[in-house]
This record gives C-alpha cells, structure tokens and sequence, in this order.
C-alpha cells in the first residue's frame, strides 16, 4: 500500500485554492475529517436518493387512470384502520413503558391497608391513588391497548371485504393473522397482571386452556403458567411475556408488516 | 488496495489468510463457481429480471406498470390529518372512562362472573360448544375428545380457515358487488362472532341461554344468504346499467 497520497485525493490543497468564508472553510474541514472516517458521503447519497424518491411526482394509479373513485371513496377512510392499529400500539409502548417502572410483579402479600392484597395489587392501587397523573396513565394505557385491538379486528376486516388479501398480498394476510393473535396474547397478559379477582379467574381459564391442548397441554401450562395452579411464577411469567418478549416480537413483526405494505402498496379496488 | 500494487510481491497481509488483489475472485466469477441452493438461487434471479425486462418491452402500458396505490403520499397524508383526531380520542377515552381495578385476588372465593377481556369473548365462546361434541354410541355415548379440547380445537380450526382464505379466493376481484359469495361468507362470520362472544357471556346476556345457542347458529347463515342476495342484486344492477350503456352506443344489427 502506498503511503504517498495522490494529489487528487489532496483535499487540504483544494480547500486552500478555493476561495472560502471562514465559515465554509471551517464546514468543509469538519466534514472532510468526518467523511474519512465516517464514509458519510455513502450516507448522504442514500439520503439523496431517499429525498427524490419521496418527491418523485407519481405516475397516475390505475384507479386515476380509469376515474373510478366514484366507485369506492367510502372505503377510503377504512383504509386509516392499519395505521390507527400501528399509532395505539406506539401510545400503549408509552404509557406501558411508564406503567412499568411503578408495578412490580410479586405475589407477596402487599399492602396492610387493603385485605388479602397482593404486592402486585398494592403496586396497581398506588398507581391509582398515590403517583401524580398514575390514574391517567394507567387509563390511557388501558385504553390505548383496547383501542389497538378494536383497530386491528376492524383493520382486518377491511382487508378482507375489500379483497386486499389477494395475491400478491397473502403473506402479510398471515403475518396479519400472527398479529392478531399476538395482540390478543399482549392483551391477555397484561389483563392478569393486576392481579384482582378478574385477572386471577381469567388465569385460571388460561390454565385449564392450555392443559386441554391434545399431547402438549401439561407442557405449555408449565411454560406459560409456570404451574397447574397460579402463584408467583404465573405472575412472573406474564409480565416477563408482557414487557419484554411480546414488546420486541410484536414491534418487529409490524415493521416486517409495513415493510411489505411499503413495498407492495395499498391494494387498489378495481 | 489500488490496482497498481498488485505486481508488488511482497506479502504485507502476514496470514495469508486474505488472498492478494489479483487472486481475489470477482462477483461474476464468485457467481460462476458457486454451487447448489446459491446458485439455483443466482439463476432464478437472472431469469426473474429476464421476465420483468421481456415484459415490459412487450408492455404497451404507458402510464404505470404497479397495481397499485404507494404508500406514500396516497396513503400517509390522510392518515396523518386522521391521526390527531384518533390519539385525542384515545385520551378522551382515559379521562372520561377510567378502568377499574377489583378485589384482589382470592383463590379460596370463585366469583360469579369469570370474564376475560372482551376481544377473547369469540375464542371463550368456542370453548362453549360442548353441546355440538359429536358422541359415539360405539364407545358407550362417551364423547370422544374432552368438551374443552374440543373447544380448543375449535379455535385451531377457526384461525386456520382465516389464514388460508387468500389460497382458496383468488382471481382480481376486490369490491363486495364483485364477489358476492365471499362478502356473504363474511358477513356470515362476522355475524357469527358477535353471537359466538355473546354465547360466552351467556349468564349476562338477557335472553334465554338455549335460545341463544339455537340463534348462534341460524342467524349467521341467514344474514350471510340476506348479504348475498342483495349483492347479487347490486350486481346485475351493475351489469344492467354496463350493458344498456353498451348497447346504445353499439346498437345490436
Ligand atoms: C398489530 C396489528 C396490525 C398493524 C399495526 C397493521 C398495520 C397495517 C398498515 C398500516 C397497513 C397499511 C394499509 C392500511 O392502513 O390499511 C396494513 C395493511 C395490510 N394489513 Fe395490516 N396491520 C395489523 C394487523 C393485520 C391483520 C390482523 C391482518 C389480517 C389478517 C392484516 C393484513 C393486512 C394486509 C393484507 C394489508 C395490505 C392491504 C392493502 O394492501 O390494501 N394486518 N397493515
């Protein structure tokens, strides 16, 4: 490798020839020490690329084409279903992410003010009663999630009356269907983690669910359950799956969802 | 690593490990070598840009070759002006109607209202259907699968039917009016949910249970036959209209 520099790639010296402001001078010598260590020029191409793109003027739509919006504007709003889907998940990651910091997950008896609470149950009341604007939170994460879920039933609802599952769509039909269940997943756990009469019941259906799966019953109730009978590890168990695992799995499987949406575009009626 | 060094024979690079410039493969002779999965994969590849390239010389569609809307601007300006309207609603929601948090939990005192949420209602319905458990006389009337298998069965069932619907309706038809029968099917299960979910909260539903039952299975087909009658009728309205329009302007000799 040769040491000597060429003198096209002599940068100082075509800076010095040119003719600059102190401030031009000053940004070109900032950016030229960036860029060699940095490559940014790779980067600002890619936003270059990315800023036409988006300003490109598009070519007409087979719907412009033909005039047919006549046809189905009222669907058009339906079409804001998916996206509303996507804007309460990111409003209940907020509230949730909050939420969290102030719950804990213990099964231990809880605060001696209330009978047979647990600390998970003292942690959720605190949040009601004590923590400034904790109401609010806990409301509007609540809401939020039930928010995304109607969203999301409704959403799919859409794609299916307006055909939009047809090829070449059907792979996002079925990462839509894993996400369905996964927010009902999401939903799930996190109605249990109160950890009041309603939570535990609905644990307890949980578990008698899974043990009625044929062959692998017992072995999802362990895993998810963490036991026949609920206690401490179930309420470890939901809340592990509920701010963590399903957090990182859910997020990742919308991006893949509107990566391909992004790709393929909106289906148009015809 | 300039070309012009590459007749210096002096290894620097030590290991060996990393061959000198003018042994190192390029992508076309990398390709070439390759063997197996990656090559049938490099070939598919060629030929697929082979077809995209035929086809659009072939192609006298001028204007656009995409079916169909892109995201952006389309799709994201109007969903951004609904957005703030959505989000504010939601915090409408958290002020007006806060939740509320029951007694702790008690495992020594079963409650007279076991509820999950309401999006599980469908799904708590389905483990309902012990009723419908076909029993066999051969095994002395008992049933064959557990009532509650078969309702987790049942669930299995139906996420699967949803999940294969792209494979069985194809074709480019999108509007309801186009395909009346797959619209009526879905009417049919979304009327379906809705009784199925109400099955399942049947002790606060006020009605009697068995009527309920017996309704949860005869309304969804009739209001999917309802659906697709009238789709029907839209449609040959549709046509009607196209034809007569053909007509006149292409009078029958
Ligand atoms: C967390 C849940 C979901 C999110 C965040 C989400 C998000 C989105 C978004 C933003 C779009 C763009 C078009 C639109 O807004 O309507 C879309 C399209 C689509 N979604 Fe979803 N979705 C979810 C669940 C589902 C479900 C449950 C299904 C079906 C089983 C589904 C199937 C599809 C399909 C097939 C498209 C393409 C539609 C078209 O091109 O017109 N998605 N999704």
């Amino acid at each position: 490798m040769s040491i000597e520099r060429k003198d096209d790639h002599d940068h100082d010296a075509w800076i010095q020839e040119k003719d600059l402001t102190p401030v031009e001078q000053s940004f070109l010598t900032v950016l030229v020490w960036l860029d060699k260590r940095l490559r940014l020029v790779d980067y600002l191409e890619l936003l270059e690329t990315l800023y036409y793109r988006v300003n490109l003027q598009m070519p007409k739509s087979h719907t412009e084409q033909y005039n047919l919006d006549n046809k189905f504007w009222y669907w058009y709003p339906l079409y804001s279903l998916g996206f509303f889907s996507t804007v309460a998940y990111i409003v209940a990651a907020i509230s949730g992410a909050l939420l969290g910091f102030y719950y804990s997950p213990s099964a231990a008896a809880g605060s001696v003010d209330i009978e047979g609470a647990t600390v998970a149950y003292s942690t959720v009341a605190a949040i009601m009663t004590d923590l400034n604007f904790g109401f609010f939170l806990r409301s509007l994460h609540r809401w939020a999630a039930q928010v995304m879920t109607a969203a999301v039933f409704l959403h799919m609802l859409r794609v299916y009356f307006t055909g939009a599952y047809k090829e070449p769509r059907e792979v996002n039909w079925i990462i839509g269907i894993i996400l369905l269940s996964l927010t009902m997943v999401f939903g799930y756990t996190g109605y249990l983690l109160p950890w009041d009469q309603l939570a535990y019941w609905a644990g307890q259906i949980g578990v008698e669910m899974s043990l009625s799966i044929p062959l692998i019953g017992e072995w999802v109730a362990q895993l998810m359950f963490g036991g026949f009978s609920l206690g401490q590890a179930t309420l470890q168990r939901m809340y592990i799956l509920h701010v963590f695992l399903l957090p990182f799995i859910v997020t990742t499987v919308i991006a893949i969802h509107l990566a391909l949406v992004w790709m393929q575009g909106i289906a148009e009626p015809h | 690593m300039t070309d012009d060094n590459s007749d210096d024979t002096a290894r620097t690079d030590g290991t060996g490990i990393v061959p000198p410039d003018d042994e190192t493969p390029t992508w076309r002779e990398r390709k070439e070598r390759t063997t197996g999965l990656s090559r049938l994969t490099y070939e598919y590849f060629e030929r697929s840009r082979r077809e995209d390239q035929d086809l659009r010389e072939e192609s006298d569609y001028v204007e656009r070759d995409v079916l169909a809307f892109p995201v952006w601007p389309h799709e994201l300006i109007r969903n951004l002006a609904l957005t703030s309207f959505f989000v504010g609603m939601i915090f409408f929601l958290s002020a007006t109607l806060p939740p509320h948090l029951g007694a702790p939990a008690n495992p020594s005192q079963t409650p007279a209202v076991i509820l999950p949420d309401w999006y599980l209602y469908w799904s708590f319905g389905l483990l309902k259907l012990g009723p419908l458990n076909p029993d066999l006389a051969i095994i002395g009337g008992d049933k064959l699968l557990a009532d509650r298998t078969y309702g987790v069965l049942a669930n299995v069932v139906v996420v699967g039917f949803i999940a294969i619907v792209p494979f069985l309706n194809k074709g480019s038809a999108r509007r309801p009016v186009e395909q009346p029968f797959w619209a009526a099917i879905g009417v049919m299960g979304v009327v379906f949910a809705v009784f199925i979910s109400a099955l399942s909260i049947k002790n606060l539903v006020p009605m009697d249970p068995h009527l309920l039952f017996d309704l949860t299975f005869l309304v969804p087909p009739l209001a999917g036959g309802m659906a697709y009658a009238i789709l029907k009728t839209m449609r040959e309205g549709y046509m009607y209209d196209l034809n007569r329009r053909y007509y006149k302007l292409r009078p029958p000799k």
